[in-house]
């Protein structure tokens, strides 16, 4: 009797882990193909002299020996370290600014967050394209108007450090609303009798800023300066649409280099291992950030 | 009554003049789309003044499959999307709602896979498609964003928050798990989905890096990577380029203004970046 019951058991059991598999599969087929096999596949990759569509050998850990040789490399590292520090407080302050303006109940607010976020809906070719139009020599908007203003004909995409402000502009027209909408959850959750509690109090409003509103928003800020902090390491798109990683290699990222690696230069086990490489950076980020999060949680 | 304090006015006049600085490319790409041929669109007088024209969109017609593209990224960004709503969906429901073994191993896995930036696997993923034949193909486009794993974060949270007692009532009047997830689970999670949804279809409308690798053929491209390439052969004359990206700017300004709440909510919720 008890052995029925058990047999019996046993089948409900299998016949329920199928019915949860029959759900999961969809999407594990993607996942598992097109995610979890290329992770594996690109360390696997990057410990052979593998080239696109050539021969492949086993070179054990040359290409990362390789990569700590390469200058290259390091160049790159370093041009997307520039931005990650000169992007994340810009990006995060610009945007908790904006969504200070939002709360502070204008009339027309919703106006207001509408265009401060639009450019954030656009894609990076037409951002890209349109702040071209702006920087771009003798006949860039900018360009012209600080030609009149007697600055003299400024080179914006040409000219070393220049670049990286006009790269940077862009970067925060484009995707400052997203983090002005992540601050502005944050200081919605506030509530409102602790701000007239402090006004009673006789708190004025840089206190009230300073004491109330930034302590209370700090599991935002920490989520806003990773999230952003991983966004500006993947940072390619403008930097290769706008100045082709120039002048010289002056802009030319991380994501430029394993992209240059494996598609122009076509050293794909060499390009693995660069992706590994950034992978763990991003990936230590990432981990840092869900430990951050994750304390002030409990 | 209250007076009108002066800071309040700076706030305004700050406010409002960062709103129209910021609207201000997006105004001047959009009327600059309607200058005839050859207006020099960077001197701001001429853009504002003068004949207002369609003859660019029929002129980017003719120089470059512009309706075709538009067609890829829209025809991709639908599929990936219900694709991705569906498919989420499910997993979600199975992790959330049902025993299976390794439920705890299989849900660890999918959120190590969203630490996982497309960036790091171009090399591996580019290698995958070419043997499976999928480069410069539909399939090869959609496949990448169909395994993305936030979708599954956002809907598990969500049923991990309905009440058991639905579950447990819909069992007693013997629903399978099946018709559980029909006639529960999908009723209930209508914003949620609409959440992953407009997402999925901003994110794949937008999306440069795969598209810009697997794609070669000038047939098969999506708006992100044709309008480059169709400003790159085109930077002198201006109008066209703005026009270009106008045609690949109005289906995800659409979904925006139609689903501002959504988004913002959506982002507010989960802090989903692009």
């Amino acid at each position: 009797m008890q052995m029925a019951m058990g047999k019996e058991k046993r089948q409900r059991a299998i016949k329920k882990n199928l019915v949860a598999w029959c759900f999961l599969l969809p999407f594990l087929y993607f996942f598992v193909n097109f995610l979890l096999y290329p992770i594996l596949k690109g360390i696997h990759l990057s410990l052979y002299d593998s080239t696109l569509g050539g021969s492949q050998s086993f070179a054990r850990l040359s290409n990362y020996i390789a990569m700590f040789q390469d200058k290259n490399f390091w160049n790159s590292m370093f041009n997307t370290l520039f931005f990650v520090v000169i992007s994340t407080p810009t990006i995060v302050l610009v945007g908790f600014i904006f969504a200070m303006f939002i709360n502070s109940k204008l009339k027309g607010t919703i106006f207001i967050r509408a265009c401060l976020f639009s450019p954030y809906v656009l894609s990076m070719s037409v951002v890209t394209g349109l702040w071209i139009f702006i920087f771009q020599p003798y006949t860039g908007l900018v360009t012209q108007m600080t030609a009149k203003l007697g600055v003299g004909e400024m080179y914006w995409l040409n000219t070393k450090w220049l670049v990286w402000l006009a790269i940077l502009i862009t970067t925060v027209w484009w995707t400052v609303g997203f983090n002005m909408v992540l601050f502005l959850a944050g200081l919605q959750d506030i509530p409102d009798e602790i701000y007239e509690a402090a006004r009673i109090d006789g708190a004025n409003s840089r206190q009230i800023l300073f004491r109330i509103t930034i302590p209370m928003l700090k599991d935002t800020i920490t989520l806003v300066i990773l999230l952003q902090t991983i966004a500006s390491f993947k940072l390619f798109g403008q930097t290769y649409l706008m100045a082709g990683g120039g002048p010289g290699t002056h802009t030319k990222t991380i994501v430029h280099y394993i992209y240059e690696t494996g598609f122009t230069n076509r050293k794909m086990g060499y390009a693995a291992a660069l992706s590994f490489a950034f992978f763990v950076v991003v990936f230590l980020v990432t981990l840092l950030q869900n430990k951050l999060l994750g304390s002030k949680e409990e | 009554m209250q007076r009108i304090k002066p800071g309040r006015v700076v706030l305004y006049v700050v406010a409002y003049a960062t709103a129209l600085l910021w609207l201000f490319p997006v105004l001047w790409m959009i009327v600059s789309s309607f200058k005839p041929y050859g207006t020099p669109v960077s001197i701001l007088e001429k853009v504002v003044t003068g004949v207002f024209t369609l003859e660019n969109y029929g002129t980017i017609a003719e120089k470059a499959p512009i309706f075709r593209w538009t067609f890829n990224s829209l025809f991709v960004a639908v599929i990936v999307t219900f694709g991705t709503i569906l498919f989420t969906s499910m997993a979600a429901y199975a992790i959330s709602k049902l025993d299976f073994k390794w439920k705890k191993g299989i849900f660890l896995l999918i959120t190590a896979g969203m630490m996982v930036p497309i960036e790091s696997i171009i090399i591996p993923l580019y290698q995958n498609m070419a043997d499976r034949q999928l480069l410069n193909t539909y399939v090869g486009l959609m496949c990448p964003s169909l395994a993305a794993p936030i979708g599954v974060l956002i809907m598990k949270r969500f049923y991990d928050s309905l009440p058991k007692d639905l579950f447990e009532a819909a069992v007693l009047d013997g629903a399978n798990a099946f018709q559980r997830w029909v006639h529960v689970c999908l009723p209930m999670s209508k914003s949620s989905m609409a959440a992953v949804g407009i997402f999925t279809f901003t994110n794949s409308w937008n999306n440069f890096l795969w598209p810009f690798l697997s794609i070669t053929s000038e047939k098969m491209m999506t708006l992100p990577v044709g309008i480059p390439q169709f400003q790159g052969a085109n930077l002198s004359e201006f109008t066209l380029p703005m026009t270009a990206s106008v045609v690949a700017s109005v289906p995800a300004i659409l979904v925006f203004l139609i689903f501002q709440k959504q988004i913002i909510k959506g982002i507010a919720m989960t802090g989903i970046k692009g």
